[in-house]
């Protein structure tokens, strides 16, 4: 009975997370319109180029829509729905992302083609730097936990959620997250306009909708986590615990998508030197300071 | 035969396939990420012997390195994209024996040595975790403070040796 | 004498032979560096099966194998590190053409 609610959890959640990105791209609410683009990419006839690396092209989709799924594994909805309650569920977390800057490469080095080669190989270092300021804010988490196993995480933050707790470690979760599920401003990987559509523009007809789907889960899969590792999950007074963990995912989600529309695209050299100079200085600070506090505060 | 020596062989037999591709292959991106597969099957394989956080890190640790691998052979190598057929050898009788010297020498030794009593009784995987960290910070402290100073002088010496020298400005 | 210990063990004699016919046959310096990485991966999966039927409740196990993975991914940088430099300073990472010291 719990695979078929998550099930379904899945595919509502992907479909809204369609819904919404068109919204913040678009500013026009069009609920229909997941359906319409799918049945328009199936349709659409698919271009193969002449010496690709076959292998490559034909596995990337596939990959990263693996890699997302898997990442969502650790993710729990209610106290009981929760596809596999790993001990070390949060480090499996980013063991999952990690497979996505392997679909990411093998998609830019597949076609034989400069522009994606560019995406893939920039999405190399993007991916390196932001992995490292997810983890560490994760650490900070299951400090407070004193376990990595997901439930825990969330039980663990009854009294007070870790966005009061921890609001550093919340900021750069959140920017990392965006930046591993390369949103805008952070999508150097298929920068529409910069590098002609970049990884994502070689792909046509089914493989596209494949690679998009991938791009939705993974969207949706980071922003569960941000509510299950910051937001307290599926906490809170009147609502039952899987309507509490809907409202927050959607809401993060639609905080992710139309606050990273503000912002311009850095260029590649820079988002790197403030995400090593920067971000991972503050991520250390964070765990000194979650570390003190562990220690004196009693919540 | 236990479900636990199918899984074995299963990915074991991944781990050895993609490990022997990695030196077949003509393309320098296909063996870099064969590498990878074969380095995600080991991590399985731990995953397998319950031995979760290894297995789980191992398969976080290895996705990044191999992909740092992929793009220094694109870097460095003439023929990234193996279309030019070229054999990139030498030594080869000599390689292939000491690797079946190896291959053999190990397997006498795993299967002919005394290992005493098979035990049985294994720490859950969240128990294990916590031992793990007592054991890191309590008994072996020394180990990992001097291990956590080799890798920070590794990455200032990594990083100095491949930053390319400054030139001078010319005093005024 | 158990099934599953030779069989991990054997796993990791294959991924050792494998790894030193690499590291020995190549030419290149990034893939007698592949060679070094399944010689140690070799040596982590011969650990864990160590750990795993042989004594469970030694955590120090675990924690060399923690120092086995350091080690990979130190040496891994540093030698980049060497072959940028090499790079460089002569346009080739072939250990072929390297023989300046050679009498």
């Amino acid at each position: 009975m719990s695979e078929w609610l998550l099930i379904l959890a899945l595919v509502i959640g992907v479909y809204a997370v369609a819904v919404l990105e068109s919204w913040a791209s678009g500013n026009r609410l069009r609920l229909l319109g997941p359906v319409v683009s799918a049945l328009a990419l199936l349709g659409q006839e698919s271009v193969l180029h002449r010496k690709n690396d076959r292998l490559f092209f034909e596995t990337s989709p596939i990959l990263l829509l693996i890699a997302a799924l898997l990442s969502l594994a650790i993710i729990p909805l209610a106290p009981g729905l929760i596809v596999t309650d790993l001990a070390t569920g949060a480090l499996f977390f980013n063991a999952a992302l990690a497979y996505v800057l392997v679909a990411l490469i093998m998609a830019g080095w597949g076609p034989d083609g400069a522009y994606g080669m560019i995406g893939g190989w920039r999405f190399l270092g993007q991916l390196i730097a932001f992995a490292m300021l997810v983890v560490m804010p994760i650490t900070a988490v299951a400090m407070r936990a004193e376990s990595l196993s997901t439930i825990t995480i969330v039980e663990s933050q009854a009294q007070l959620w870790n966005i009061a707790y921890q609001p550093l470690g919340f900021v750069l979760f959140a920017i990392a997250g965006m930046a591993m599920a390369f949103v805008p401003p952070f999508d150097l990987p298929n920068a529409e306009g910069e590098l002609a559509g970049g990884v994502e523009a070689e792909y046509t007809g089914v493989r596209r909708m494949v690679f998009r789907l991938g791009r939705m889960v993974l969207i949706l899969s980071v922003a569960s986590a941000a509510t299950v590792f910051y937001l307290g999950g599926w906490l809170g007074p009147w609502l039952p615990a899987w309507a509490w963990s809907a409202v927050k995912i959607l809401a993060v989600t639609a905080l992710m998508l139309a606050g990273g529309r503000m912002f311009p695209r850095i260029r590649e050299g820079t988002l790197l030197a403030w995400a090593w100079k920067l971000g991972i200085p503050l991520a250390l600070v964070n765990i000194f300071l979650v570390g003190v506090l562990v220690l004196v505060v009693p919540l | 035969m236990s479900l636990q020596v199918f899984f074995l062989l299963v990915f074991g037999g991944a781990a050895v396939w993609f490990g022997i591709v990695v030196f077949l292959t003509h393309s320098m991106v296909r063996s870099a990420l064969a590498l990878l597969f074969s380095q995600t099957a080991i991590g399985a394989m731990f995953l397998v012997m319950q031995a979760e956080f290894l297995g789980v890190l191992q398969i976080m640790m290895m996705a990044t390195e191999m992909s740092i691998m992929a793009i220094f052979m694109v870097m460095f190598m003439m023929d990234p994209g193996g279309l030019g057929e070229m054999d990139m050898k030498h030594q080869r009788k000599t390689s292939l024996a000491a690797g079946l010297v190896a291959f053999f020498g190990a397997l006498a030794v795993a299967v002919f040595a005394d290992w005493g009593p098979v035990a049985t009784d294994i720490p859950d995987a969240g128990e294990q975790v916590r031992l793990l960290g007592f054991e890191l910070l309590g008994r072996s402290m020394l180990i990992f403070e001097s291990a956590g100073l080799t890798i920070l002088t590794a990455m200032i010496a990594a990083t100095a040796v491949a930053v390319q020298a400054r030139e001078r400005k010319p005093k005024p | 004498m158990s099934m599953e210990l030779i069989v991990a063990l054997s796993m990791g004699a294959a991924l050792f032979g494998t790894g030193v016919y690499g590291a020995l046959s190549q030419t290149n310096l990034v893939m007698i560096m592949m060679g070094i990485e399944l010689i140690l991966a070799a040596a982590l999966v011969n650990l864990v099966a160590f750990w795993r039927y042989l004594h469970p409740d030694a955590m120090e196990a675990q924690m060399f194998l923690l120092i086995v993975m350091t080690v990979m991914a130190v040496e891994m940088a540093v030698g980049f590190g060497v072959a940028i430099a090499r790079f460089r300073s002569r346009g080739s990472v072939e250990m072929e053409e390297a023989q300046e010291l050679k009498g």
